[in-house]
């Protein structure tokens, strides 16, 4: 072959991701530094001990479990949890249930978003804005949205609108406040940069303002949707026919323990897949940072 | 002399009951002018250069360019910060582009051809396609240069531009920044607290006393230098003088402060 030279640096560091392996997995300073008060970080070392954590855990529970040292309508074992919710995604209707409450999650989560972000935007930019409406959104934010599901169903009934509004309300508030900070932390510099350049002030909003805040805002977003997925159980054990919230209340009347736990992993899973896609997300986005 | 380009005319500002700026302040720069702002800091420099780009409003008196009182910020009167002076979401040359974007009078062409010749200029042009977070701080102060450069500002306002640089890369853009100045022909008013800095690179130097600001002294640089200002000039012994005789004239001002 005549490209055999061109091979030749790529067969010498063939040799050497076997050393790097077996460095990482049993470099003897890795697992100190975990002792070390403030030590280096050592990412390999970290995620073993996570694991072993987790894995302690569940065997503790397990054995907890198959001992019968908890009673199983508490606490059941892991398995059978495990075994739970493979069937009822496999056999039973959780896919479709999980869906639904996506589905739910995110018009809210959208809602909230497409509202937020400019007004949140203005009560950072404009004094007018801020000086109006900071006041009722700091006092709204603190109403415990449990407490307004009866306002809410005398309001929408008890149809998806009871259900969306729930979720926006939890949510709303809370994101103008996050997006009001995310702009007011951008930095002076941008703005009177963008100003000497003979910019607009609407144009130094959406120009410059709005693109430096954006790492943040989507940071931000992020938060939100999480704890849309938290008032989901609060919006669906409101006369609900589906959703995971369903699933869960229902299970629990019938004291199905481990359909009760197999419906909090689904939302667990669903919000942490979000979660990471969103991270992978901006990190790909926001390269410059 | 030459005739007042930009003036302060009987300007005093006052930020609630501070006074930073009083008694009322008069000074005038003529075109092409490098004028350095030295005092203390704290003492109202930035108020003053800030006043000059529309940035804050003087509480009263006026300040004229070209003969007509200044308004709100614009093109003219370009800002260069120490910090967060690039926008780190642009590449570099996107940033020198983008002291073009309000400008209609230039065509697409046009745009490309000045931000190449500006990034020339501050030698990043075998940067143009890198993020600011990739380049060295000097790089990132030379980007906010050409886009202050490129947008046409006639008059350069630079706030501590240079303060957060190591002394190395400090110097050698002092070098360049005093070259550019009088090759793309601007009058530049800089402000800094560093005396050998103010030396360096000033046509004429305006000394601050503490808050409120007042002119303790003015001092003529282009008459004890020239205009050129090469990296040797450091060495000189003439510039070892000027220089410290200005910082006894600073430590004597300055009173207290070190
Ligand atoms: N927007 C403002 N509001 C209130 N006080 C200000 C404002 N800007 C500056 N000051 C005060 O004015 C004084 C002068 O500030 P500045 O012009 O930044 O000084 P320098 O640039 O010489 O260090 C300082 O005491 C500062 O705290
Ligand atoms: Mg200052």
């Amino acid at each position: 072959m005549s490209d055999e030279a061109a091979l030749t640096p790529v067969a010498r560091s063939a040799a050497s991701p076997e050393r790097t392996v077996a460095r990482a997995v049993s470099d003897p300073s890795d697992f100190k530094n975990l002792f070390v008060l403030r030590g280096r970080p050592s990412r390999q070392a970290e995620a073993l001990v996570a694991l072993l954590a987790c894995i302690l855990v569940i065997a503790l529970w397990e054995a907890a479990a198959r001992l019968k040292l908890t009673n199983p309508i508490f606490l059941p074992a892991p398995s059978t949890v495990a075994a739970t919710f493979w069937q009822m995604a496999t056999a039973g209707d959780l896919l479709y249930h999980s869906g639904v409450s996506t589905l739910r999650v995110w018009v809210a989560f959208l809602l909230s978003a497409v509202l937020a972000i400019p007004i949140g935007i203005l009560m950072s930019s404009y004094r007018i804005v801020g000086a109006a409406l900071e006041p009722i959104v700091d006092f709204i934010r603190y109403l415990p949205v449990p407490a307004l599901v009866p306002l809410s169903i005398i309001w929408f009934g008890v149809g998806e609108e009871t259900k969306i509004f729930l979720l926006w309300l939890g949510t709303f508030f809370q994101l103008v406040l996050l997006v009001a900070d995310d702009m007011r932390r951008v930095p002076h510099e941008y703005v009177e940069s963008a100003l000497t350049l003979g910019a607009r002030p609407r144009q130094v909003l959406s120009d410059v303002a709005f693109r430096a805040m954006l790492p943040n805002l989507v940071d931000s977003l992020r938060i939100t949707l999480g704890w849309c997925w938290t008032y989901l159980i609060i919006a669906e054990i409101v006369a609900a026919q589906s959703g995971i919230g369903f699933v869960i209340w229902t299970a629990r009347r019938y004291m199905k323990t481990p359909e009760v736990m197999a419906g909090v992993i689904a939302i667990g899973i669903i919000g942490l897949v979000t979660d990471q896609i969103i991270r992978a997300i901006h990190r790909r986005a926001f390269r410059y940072l | 002399m030459s005739a007042p380009y930009l003036a302060f005319d009987r300007v005093t500002k006052t930020f609630g009951d501070l006074a930073v700026v009083s008694p009322p302040f008069d000074l005038t720069i003529a075109r092409h002018e490098f004028v350095v702002f030295l005092g203390p800091s704290g003492c109202g420099k930035s108020t003053l250069l800030r006043m000059i780009g529309g940035l804050e409003t003087p509480s009263s008196g006026e300040i004229r360019l070209a003969g007509a009182p200044v308004g709100p910020p614009d093109r003219r009167r370009g800002m260069v910060f120490q910090s967060y002076s690039s926008f780190p979401w642009l590449t570099v040359g996107g940033n020198v582009l983008f002291g073009m974007r309000y400008r209609d009078d230039l065509s697409s062409g046009e745009k490309r051809e000045r931000a190449d010749r500006y990034l020339k200029l501050v030698g990043l042009a075998d940067f143009a396609s890198a993020y600011p977070n990739r380049v060295s701080g000097g790089m990132r102060q030379r980007i906010a240069i050409a886009r202050t450069l490129a947008a046409g500002s006639d008059v350069l306002l630079m706030d501590e531009p240079f303060g957060a640089l190591d002394a190395q890369r400090r110097e050698s853009l002092q070098v360049e920044l005093r070259l550019i100045q009088k090759t793309d022909a601007k009058t530049v008013v800089f402000v800094t607290h560093d005396v050998e800095e103010a030396v360096f690179l000033a046509d004429r130097i305006i000394v601050f006393s503490q808050r409120p600001a007042r002119i303790v002294s003015e001092i003529d640089v282009s008459a004890i230098f020239g205009m050129e200002r090469p990296l040797a000039l450091r060495d000189e012994e003439r510039f070892f003088h000027a220089r410290t005789e200005l910082l006894r004239m600073v430590r004597h001002t300055a009173g207290v402060d070190p």
